[in-house]
């Protein structure tokens, strides 16, 4: 099988291409290429015999594209196509030994957030292609530019076959995929999740992929698959530019000197070129390669190394935040991704994520976040929570290599939470407490922290991928304790060979003067071989103390980073003087952000909020509202006194939330754009300007299940549902929503939309048709009084 | 690879609702020559295009040589009336501008805004540059204007059909999904009809566009394309 051609053979060799095969034999453009499976398997056959007679292991059953999505309209059925492509190829195979690999492409639709497929949806219809070809020798994931559309296909095929599995994606020349999936993420997901082989295919011929497959090479110790192109194809007649003979030299001179042992080749290769790859490989050792061991995180565009402190920033958290825990409630995912982003201004280089709140569902806000963050920052993510369940639905929508966080020295943390890290390939917070809590002393700590160790490496988790927490506690209650955990961090770096991880912010709780506590500390902790802060990034001070510390101790070389970040401070300083003699009307009128907060800030000395909201932030909104009608002002001016009042709402908030609890809100209003539809930013406009009016947006999104808008109209008892539509062929999502909704709930709706019509509007059954962002809030205006 | 330049700002005015140059204040103005950086920067452009014979036109539409793709619609026959050809065409500005569409929106509604429009300019600035290395290909012909599913009675189911014809998922990362949306979000489709004699200079007009009851343009008396 799959592991003695590995071990008997020097380099294994794949096939080469089937489309161009296939079209020279007849098919046409735009024909269904798997359909032949059933209609000319001799074709088929023939075609892969080729391939074997000039040389191939293993070769790729014709079923690229035979997937559920992509077949929808072809009038056959995936298992028809599959089961029909893996016979013809073990036909073909015969008693030679040749392989049969299960071939299986990208799906053909974008995964969320650009596209609309859910990791589910793709895990679902990779799972009907796996069961279809059991009987094939092999399992092959090839032209993926996606990793989480690739992990989503790795997960399904060893959740539901026991046949080897390898994949390649295809790499431009820039290192990356079309999606922006990097060589080094690939790596450490792919091997994180236990695949057999991996490499690249198509896009560019062999001399073009050097660069892809030397970093590959780099980051990772399974074997390495190349299968490139026939060169570059000429634009006009799409012919490629190598001849099998050089095709065959470059690939023996470029790439297999780089370590690759198992080749082939994709679009435009004939059987020829095989058999010029068997004959120019004849008598040739594979290279060695040098793998650098690296500990890394990453998402699909950003690795991160821990070969230095890197800032892991602590803000996504709702304990003891009031408005974090109201964001939680209210379900709105855009605050927790601003601050994400915000941090990751601030200096984050990884960001922790934790939504528990007891009375919301956290596994499915947790699964919100992480697709939600992983679509606007490219930092990699460390999912904290204490339920193994919210930790395991995290990790398999999650893109890239992540940190689970946490686990502990009790057997129950030990026996559930290890085995989800190793299945999903994470590194791992290993906290030095257990069932008899945090130990007192450093060696105490020591021992759990080994206890860990121990466990994780029994199965199979690297010590490179073990962060261990030794546990921050509180100077004003246990001066004693602060050393001892500061002693514990050296040795359990020293001694145990892992790294390091520690929340700091806890050191000062109770003190004055927190920060100097804190960022002090923090020095000390560096300097004893701390390598992952968790920190509040946001905090000058904190950050600060880390990059002083990369530069004193060698490690910010010529202090580039250091002065990247501070050289224009000055010139912050100078423009943050704020004028004195403006109005909260004129900064509101003009644009003027952090001057209306300012100013919102001191009325509050003199005026109750609700006065401030009804006399001053309103009215501006209405003369902004009727200059945009007029057109004396046009979208963008419209949106910036938006902006502004919106900075003015919060800090009204922000005094609410902090004296009484009380709220602003004048009313609550679900917000979506209907299922189908990716065109969002029609609706967030309108949610910016409700929310400026004192309305509570509960605002579901993209691509919303009809279920989902009837559920949240009922949970929340609101008055009013906004719909928004920008494709024709989405309206129809728009009807099936509010006639969902018409039958199980009594609210008004009002829809929006390009392609809408007031006519088209009153058809579908909705009560108003919003021409613009302005006219929903004369709408809001109207439902709540 | 073609490189973007020098976004046209008065049609993203125009996109924004602004009538011209002269009405839009200074603060948009100045944040729109930072936005083009962005939309620039954030852009990897990237195009496919396939030249076919038109073999026949018949009642179920306009068959083109050694393909199964059936351009159907009274428009697009219309439209590539006297043709003896067609290019099939399309383009994107990849996955990366979708991310910072997205991020804009969270950190500031108006800039998001002036990218979004900006970002559906360089798309038209992309087909614009594409086509003038399509025809450097071609030998001298005559052509029209580019026309796309959607548009009039042209189907826009055929937006999968087209990205299959043009292998755009796995060439240039351009797919649809089930409601034909293309994704990447700025992105085109078009096909553009070859003619031996001279095409009447017909314009995209309004008449044409599924747009036309509700158009913000066109309710000033103005058109989206000069």
């Amino acid at each position: 099988m799959f592991s003695e051609l590995l071990k008997s053979k020097k380099f294994i060799i794949l096939d080469g291409a089937m489309g161009t095969q296939l079209q020279a034999r007849g098919l046409k453009t735009g024909e269904c290429p798997e359909a032949l499976n059933v209609t000319h398997p001799d074709t088929v056959r023939e075609i892969h015999r080729s391939y074997i007679e000039a040389g191939s292991d293993i070769v790729y059953t014709n079923t690229f594209g035979a997937n559920s999505y992509k077949l929808s309209e072809s009038g056959y059925s995936v298992s028809e196509l599959v089961r029909a492509g893996v016979r013809t190829a073990k036909e073909a195979a015969g008693e030679s030994g040749v392989l049969a690999a299960l071939d299986i492409g990208p799906i053909g639709q974008l995964m969320e957030p650009t596209g609309s497929m859910s990791f589910d949806e793709a895990y679902d219809i990779y799972k009907e292609v796996i069961l279809a070809g059991e009987e094939a020798d092999l399992i092959v994931f090839e032209t993926m530019t996606d990793l989480l559309e690739l992990k989503a296909g790795v997960l399904a095929a060893k959740e539901n076959s026991t046949k080897p599995v390898i994949c390649t994606m295809t790499f431009e020349e820039n290192t990356r995929t079309f999606t922006g999936c990097s060589v080094s993420a690939m790596a450490l997901t792919m091997q994180g999740l236990g695949v057999d082989a991996i490499g690249v295919n198509c896009s560019l011929g062999p001399i073009q992929l050097r660069e892809v497959v030397k970093e590959l090479a780099r980051w990772t110790t399974l074997p390495l698959i190349v299968k490139p192109n026939a060169g570059l194809p000429d634009p006009s007649t799409g012919e490629y530019d190598l001849t099998p003979n050089n095709f065959a030299k470059s690939m023996a001179d470029d790439i297999i000197p780089l370590g690759a042992v198992i080749v082939g080749g994709c679009c435009g290769t004939t059987p020829d070129y095989i058999r010029m790859l068997c004959k120019e490989l004849d008598g040739k050792n594979p290279a060695l390669r040098e793998v650098t061991s690296h500990s890394a995180v990453c998402s699909s565009s950003r690795t991160v190394i821990i070969d230095q402190p890197r800032i892991i920033g602590e803000r996504i958290n709702p304990t003891g935040k009031k408005l974090f825990k109201e964001a939680l409630r209210n379900n709105n995912l855009d605050y927790i991704l601003s601050q994400g982003i915000e941090q990751v201004h601030a200096g984050a280089e990884i960001l922790d994520v934790n939504v528990g709140l007891p009375e919301i569902d956290e596994e499915k806000m947790m699964v919100r976040s992480v697709k939600g963050l992983q679509g606007v920052v490219d930092v990699p993510l460390q999912i904290d929570s204490t339920i193994p369940q919210v930790l395991e639905s995290a990790l398999r929508v999650y893109s890239g290599k992540p940190i689970v966080n946490s686990v502990n020295g009790e057997e129950k943390s030990l026996e559930t939470v290890l085995p989800l890290v190793k299945k999903y390939g994470a590194a791992v917070v290993g906290l030095t407490l257990d069932k008899n809590g945090i130990p007192k002393t450093a060696q105490g700590r020591f021992e759990i922290a080994e206890k860990i160790v121990k466990n994780a490496n029994a199965l199979g988790i690297k010590n490179k991928d073990i962060y261990i927490d030794c546990l921050t506690l509180t100077a004003s209650a246990e001066q004693e304790g602060v050393m001892e955990t500061l002693n514990a961090l050296e040795r359990v770096k020293k001694e145990l060979g892992v790294k390091t991880v520690l929340g700091v912010s806890n050191i000062s709780f109770g003190l004055p003067n927190r920060e100097l506590v804190t960022s002090t500390f923090l020095t000390m902790a560096l300097q004893k071989g701390l390598d992952l802060p968790i920190i509040n990034p946001n905090v000058a001070a904190m950050t600060g103390a880390v990059r002083a510390y990369k530069l004193l101790a060698n490690i910010d070389r010529n202090s580039a980073e250091f002065i990247k970040a501070y050289n224009n401070t000055d010139v912050q300083k100078q423009t943050a003087s704020v004028r004195n003699d403006i109005t909260l009307g004129y900064a509101i009128e003009n644009g003027l952000k952090k001057e209306g907060a300012e100013i919102t800030e001191k009325l509050l000395e003199s005026m109750s909020p609700m006065d401030i909201i009804n006399q001053q932030l309103i009215p501006a909104l209405d003369k902004a509202g009727a200059d945009f009608e007029k057109g004396k002002i046009f979208l963008p001016q419209l949106i910036q006194s938006a902006t502004v009042s919106q900075a003015c709402f919060e800090v009204i908030k922000k005094k609410l939330t902090g004296a009484n609890g009380s709220s602003v809100s004048k009313g609550k209003i679900v917000l979506a754009t209907v299922k189908g539809d990716v065109h969002d930013i029609g609706k967030n406009i309108v949610k910016v300007l409700l929310e400026n009016y004192g309305y509570t947006v509960i605002d579901l999104g993209k691509d919303v299940e009809y279920e989902e808008v009837l559920n949240a109209a009922v949970e929340n008892n609101v008055k009013l549902v906004g719909l928004s539509a920008l494709m024709t062929t989405t309206l129809k999502s728009m009807e099936e929503t509010i006639a969902l909704l018409r039958k199980h709930y009594e609210c008004k709706v009002m829809v929006g939309g390009a392609v809408l019509t007031p006519e088209y509007a009153e058809k579908i059954g909705a009560d108003y048709y919003s021409k613009d962002a302005k006219e929903s809030v004369d709408i809001a205006k109207k439902v709540f009084g | 690879m073609i490189k973007l330049e020098n976004l046209d700002f008065d049609e993203a005015l125009r996109y924004m609702g602004c009538k011209s140059r002269e009405a839009a204040d200074s603060r948009t103005l100045s944040m729109m020559e930072e936005c083009e950086k962005l939309v620039i920067e954030n852009s990897v452009p990237r195009y496919r295009y396939k030249f076919f014979e038109i073999e026949k036109t018949d009642d179920t539409g306009i068959q083109l040589k050694d393909s199964t793709l059936i351009l159907k619609g009274n428009d697009i026959r219309q439209h590539l009336k006297d043709c003896f050809g067609i290019i099939l065409m399309c383009a994107t500005l990849s996955g990366k501008i979708d991310a910072l569409i997205r991020k804009t929106q969270l950190e500031d509604m108006t800039r998001a805004v002036i990218v979004n429009a900006l970002a559906s300019v360089a798309i038209e600035q992309l087909c614009d540059k594409a086509e003038v290395e399509i025809y450097e290909n071609l030998d001298k012909c005559y052509k029209t204007w580019r026309y796309s599913p959607g548009y009039g009675d042209f189907p826009i189911e055929l937006q999968k059909d087209i990205l299959t014809v043009l292998d755009a998922p796995r060439k240039i990362g351009l797919c649809t999904g089930c409601s034909m949306t293309l994704t990447p979000i700025k992105s085109v489709t078009a096909v553009t009809g070859l003619s031996h004699k001279p095409v009447s200079p017909r314009k995209r007009g309004c008449l044409s566009c599924n747009l036309r009851n509700t158009c913000q343009y066109r309710k000033v008396g103005n058109h989206c394309v000069q």
